[in-house]
């Protein structure tokens, strides 16, 4: 059985819809709700492709291959389906892809990292992430720095800022960890990349914050812990969406997290409600509610049944392992 | 300290909640697909879902708490939380809407001083919620407080009717079915629509009159519940029969005015009894003026003149025998000649023949989508399979449209007789009545229509002898507006979440359980009877080339005369308001027509002359739907008409894809910052975008129809919109943009400040008075009050 798909003649399995077909034949078509393998139900939206015989936009993960299909799955007015698709998503998805301090920093400290291994207090990792952006330690550039990262940090609404140079230079004063060899140098975030950004604390966020987050450095952890294999990011990227046109309004609280097992951690705030987790737990995550105040949440009771594979299989960083 | 006698209390209150629950486990059943009745038993049980019933569900069935969670919170109908003793529904369907329903239910917020979160008085008497449509809409704004509903409740008689509520309560009759006690011959019938519309109406008062009289008088009259005659606003109404046959009709009469008329029709057997009739009546006369202006002595045109316009341009197919038959007297329906059309379907045999004449006829689904009932049905008949199921969608959740619930309640053997029709002809085994739960007369209704035909071997095994066997049950829905759509009503029968999935396969192929499933709409199945008693031929002559027959319609709004009408398609929408609904009311000119619902488009005033027909409609941006049709007039705001039929579909979207769930949300945050003048050109363009974006890209029929009040709007009205990013509403309604003021016309009589429920009126007798408007909330009681009319809304900013 033969389709088109941009003009493109691929040959199809029965029974195959057309996103496999186009996946087998190296033509790529994003998709959040679909995992290769898993039960899934069609809902993202973001796979959508234009059966030209009818001219519907259809969903590609669930429409089955039918000999003589003619699918357009790259043209300007599908892009811009699957654009709006994605600005939606992202209009309800309170998070960042990265932190603000680490965006910021001209030297390229990667700030978030560094003050998540003090916090935990791994004093040697800290230093080697220094180390990584100060080659020449004790000596820090900060000194002659205004401090972008603290003017951007996100604690600074809710209280007072982390005081990041104070806490560099602690960690560049520490004699003791001298010979900690550099962290290998990673890939520089562009400035032109997609990142989600958290939007603005509510009242009773700021209150709830505050008073929760306490760790020595006070740091609220703004980077993304999944953001390594988000889909979500990676198609706005390759679509070109730089932000929601749509604002960001979502009820759900944000940087609210639940520990699911003993690996396994839950943030709704970055959920899509694609439901992978639901169809993929037998008496796990399930729904609740319905439209736009529709939840994914996981009963105290059902947390036996989560496994950590769920990770993977979540498109976003809502489901990610400590 | 834990008390040992409260907690062994305890222990045992817990041991009785579970064997009451597991005796509702038993009666229902423990499979997956019986977790909505469950519920729904369990709800009624305890008036709510207790969490120590739902553990017991877990442990004795098959439902796990992942499923029973989703699907609980999923349907509106069901309660995690104990409400108060009695609730009161304040119904924000389109007609109330526009008639205020909003400023009904803040005041009675206010009456029974709940705060923000709140839905349960502190004392626990009262929960105050809103519900999407009580299918009254006649009677707008109407709220319903425990199973009575009170009509045309403005918000200044909130404090009225919760008092008399209390009286209700306290003198609810226990029975009031009649009986012809002294089993005499009777002289003669009076007839009355016992719907639960016409009892708010005061049918019930007029009913309990005619007893009451009927007994004075000593004459036995047989007093008949009839269907509804769909002249909601000419109610109370009674048509008398005499001995000869002869009706004379009697709308808009008063309870008091009913023992004259009967006086008049039929006087009294015994000579002796006359004679005190007249000496008493002789007294009445000089006592009260009230026999002098009796409906009685009125001429005939003004007594029936507005009704007889009403009806004059109808015609009736499924509501045939309105006005004449009982709802649930099979007999009369059969001399009638009901169940004939069944009997030569079924002595026939020729299912194809009776496929093709459906085809021929052009019968067209009526539940919205319109598309060609004898296509569907040939599809169900060629699928293959042992078992196949056939729908009747009752599951009218449109606010503004109460069609299928007067066809359930008031005919509800024709449409068993549609259903058989179509189940023999398609090869169905088994029939399913999907009927909301907010219509639990029509639930009834149908239940004791089936039963009378189960009885009468009309249903069941070897139907009327023709080897035919088939029988039907009732599925409730539990309150979602989604589950009209085919696919997920599919998966709420069979317990799941109302998800709807992708088309094809069409249930016609791959339905109900998977089997081959034919889903037809309750006014659709009105329909069948016709065409296989008088042949296609006769129904192609109604209607236009590309709509056959009749369309039922819901008419309320800002109309003279609201109700439930048939009328030929090919009718043209202004015949309807100005004809049948008397124009419109208050003297105020026709804005538009709002034709379909929270799917549909409204129809401006100079477009009116369109004739009804799918394919006219669906041309004009409006879409011919169940067949709600709310009139608006020049007072109403386009822009928050489009805004509330967004905040519905939002609320009853049911979140599976994005465009429908988080896009039909933007663009009511769109059109709130619209109605809070805090909108930009921007906007509307942003708007614009994302609803062409969801109408062609969401899910299903409701996603893709949700954006249809925005877009007909903006073709319509865009200066609307426009106007509103400029901090204009013309109307009035979008309060962020309006103060109230008091003109000169007042005299100061100081009533405006006694009902202002925040006193933000200041009492100065024989002062003009002045609204502070920082305490303002605009409830519009002093509108009301103000005899003078004095008391006007003004737009913040001008032109």
């Amino acid at each position: 059985m033969k389709i088109t798909i941009d003009n493109r003649e691929i040959t199809v399995l029965e029974g195959e819809t057309i996103l496999q077909a186009a996946t087998r034949a190296g033509i790529s078509i994003p998709s959040m709700c679909y995992s290769d393998g898993r039960k899934h139900k069609e809902g993202c939206m973001v796979c959508v492709v234009k059966d030209l015989a009818s001219g519907q936009i259809v969903p590609s993960c669930v429409t089955t291959a039918k000999e003589g299909m003619q699918i357009d799955a790259s043209s300007n007015e599908v892009l811009g389906q699957r654009r709006i698709a994605l600005e939606l998503l992202l209009s309800d998805h309170r998070a960042d892809c990265e932190a603000p301090c680490t965006l910021v920093c001209p030297h390229g400290l990667d700030v978030e990292q560094f003050l998540a291994a003090y916090d935990n207090g791994a004093f040697e990792e800290a230093r080697a992430i220094l180390k990584r952006a100060f080659t020449s330690l004790p000596t820090i550039a900060c000194d002659e720095c205004k401090a972008p990262c603290e003017k951007a940090c996100r604690r600074g609404s809710i209280d007072k800022s982390v005081a990041i140079r104070d806490i560099i230079h602690e960690v560049a004063a520490m004699e003791s960890l001298s010979d900690v060899e550099a962290a290998p140098s990673k890939a520089k975030i562009g400035k032109d990349e997609f990142f989600s950004r958290i939007g603005i604390f509510s009242n009773d966020e700021k209150a709830r914050l505050k008073e929760s987050v306490n760790t020595p450095s006070r740091c609220l952890h703004c980077a993304c812990d999944g953001r390594v294999d988000c889909r979500l990011r990676a198609y706005s990227k390759e679509l070109g969406v730089k932000r929601s046109r749509y604002g960001i309004s979502t009820k759900q609280s944000v940087k609210l997290t639940i520990d699911v097992n003993e690996h396994l951690r839950f943030e709704p705030s970055k959920c899509i409600r694609c439901g992978l987790c639901v169809y993929n737990t037998d008496n796990g995550f399930t729904f609740i509610g319905r439209g736009f105040d529709m939840k994914v949440v996981i009963p105290e009771e059902n947390k036996c049944n989560a496994y950590d594979e769920l990770a993977q299989i979540c498109p976003t960083g809502a489901i990610y392992l400590k | 300290m834990g008390c040992e006698n409260c907690n062994s209390n305890h222990e045992l209150d817990r041991q009785r909640l579970i064997q009451r629950v597991d005796a509702i486990i038993e009666r229902i059943g423990s499979t997956r697909q019986m977790t909505i009745p469950l519920l729904q038993a369990l709800q009624e049980e305890f008036s709510y879902l207790p969490s120590d019933a739902l553990n017991r569900v877990y442990e004795k069935t098959e439902i796990n708490r992942a499923h029973l969670l989703s699907v609980a919170t999923f349907y509106a109908q069901f309660k995690m939380v104990p409400y108060g003793k009695h609730i009161i529904k304040v119904c924000i369907g389109t007609a109330c809407h526009v008639k205020g329903a909003n400023l009904v239910y803040e005041a009675f917020k206010r009456e029974l001083q709940l705060n923000e979160d709140s839905i349960t008085t502190p004392d626990g008497k009262y929960s105050l919620e809103k519900i999407a449509c009580l299918g009254c809409c006649a009677l707008a704004p109407v709220v319903q407080i425990d199973d009575k509903i009170y009509s045309y409740v403005q918000p200044g008689k909130v404090r009225e009717v919760l008092q008399q509520h209390d009286e209700y309560i306290k003198t609810k009759p226990k029975n009031d079915e009649q009986h012809n006690a002294r089993g005499e011959e009777y002289v003669g019938e009076v007839r009355l629509g016992m719907e639960n519309c016409c009892q708010v109406s005061g049918n019930a008062e007029v009913y309990k009159a005619l007893l009451k009289a009927q007994e004075e008088l000593g004459v036995a009259i047989k007093i008949k519940p009839i269907s509804c005659v769909g002249a909601c606003n000419q109610i109370p109404m009674i048509d008398v029969v005499d001995k000869n046959g002869t009706i004379t009709r009697y709308p808009n009469i008063r309870p008091k005015e009913v023992k004259e008329i009967l006086l008049h029709h039929f006087p009294s057997a015994s000579p002796l009894r006359r004679l005190k009739n007249a000496f008493l009546n002789q007294v009445d006369m000089f006592h009260t003026d009230e026999t002098w202006d009796n409906i009685l002595w009125k001429p005939e045109k003004e007594r029936t003149g507005e009704i007889n316009n009403f009806l004059n341009i109808q015609k009736r197919i499924s509501t045939e025998g309105y006005g004449i038959i009982s709802p649930l007297d099979i007999d009369e329906y059969r001399a009638n000649g009901g169940f004939e059309a069944l009997k030569k379907a079924l002595h026939d045999g020729n299912r194809d023949a009776i496929i093709e004449s459906i085809l021929q006829s052009g019968l067209r689904g009526k539940g919205g989508g319109g598309f060609l009932t004898g296509r569907k049905w040939r599809m169900v008949a060629d699928a293959e399979s042992e078992e196949k199921y056939i729908i009747c969608n009752g599951d009218e959740g449109d606010p503004g449209a109460f069609m299928d619930r007067i066809l359930l309640e008031s005919y509800p053997l024709r449409v068993i007789e549609g259903m058989l029709i179509a189940a023999y002809t398609v090869g169905a085994s088994k029939g399913i009545f999907y009927i909301r739960a907010e219509y639990p007369q029509a639930v009834i209704r149908v239940t004791k229509a089936l039963d009378m035909c189960r009885r009468q071997g009309l249903l069941g095994d070897n139907i009327l002898q023709s080897g035919f066997s088939f029988d039907i049950e009732i599925f409730k829905g539990a309150g979602a507006f989604v589950c009209g759509e085919e696919t997920a009503l599919i998966a709420s029968i069979e317990g799941r979440r109302g998800f709807p999935s992708r088309r094809p396969p069409y249930p016609a192929e791959r339905g109900l359980f998977g089997k081959p499933t034919l889903i037809n709409n309750v006014e659709t199945l009105s329909q069948i009877t016709y065409i296989v008693n008088y042949g296609a031929e006769q129904y192609t002559e109604v209607g236009t080339p590309n709509s056959r027959g009749t369309k039922v319609f819901a008419l309320a709004g800002k109309v003279r005369h609201g109700g439930l009408i048939e009328v030929p398609m090919g009718t043209t929408i202004r015949q309807i308001v100005e004809d049948i609904g008397g124009g419109i009311e208050g003297g105020e000119k026709l804005k538009a027509v709002q034709i379909g619902g929270p799917s549909g488009g409204c129809i401006p005033a100079e477009l009116c002359d369109a004739e009804i027909d799918f394919d006219a409609l669906t041309r004009l941006g409006a879409i011919m739907g169940s067949g709600g049709m709310v009139v608006l007039s020049e007072s109403d705001c386009m822009v928050d008409v489009a805004r509330y039929f967004l905040r519905f579909t939002s609320e009853e979207s049911c979140g599976k894809c994005t465009f429908c769930r988080v896009g039909i949300r933007r663009m009511l945050d769109i059109l709130d910052k619209l109605c809070t003048g805090r909108g930009t050109m921007e906007d509307i363009d942003r708007l614009e975008e994302l609803a062409h974006t969801v109408r062609s890209s969401a899910l299903c029929g409701l996603g893709r129809t949700a954006p249809n009040p925005v877009l007909a709007t903006l073709r319509y009205f865009r200066e609307e919109y426009e106007e509103h990013v400029r901090g204009i509403c013309r109307t009035g309604t979008c309060k962020d943009m309006v103060k109230y003021v008091v003109t000169d016309k007042c005299i100061g009589c100081t009533k405006c400040s006694k009902v202002c429920p925040v006193e933000a009126i200041d009492y100065k007798p024989y002062e003009q008075h002045h609204i502070d408007i920082e305490k303002c909330t605009m409830c519009g009681l002093c509108i009301d009050e103000c005899e003078f009319d004095a008391i006007k809304k003004i737009s913040l900013k001008s032109e």
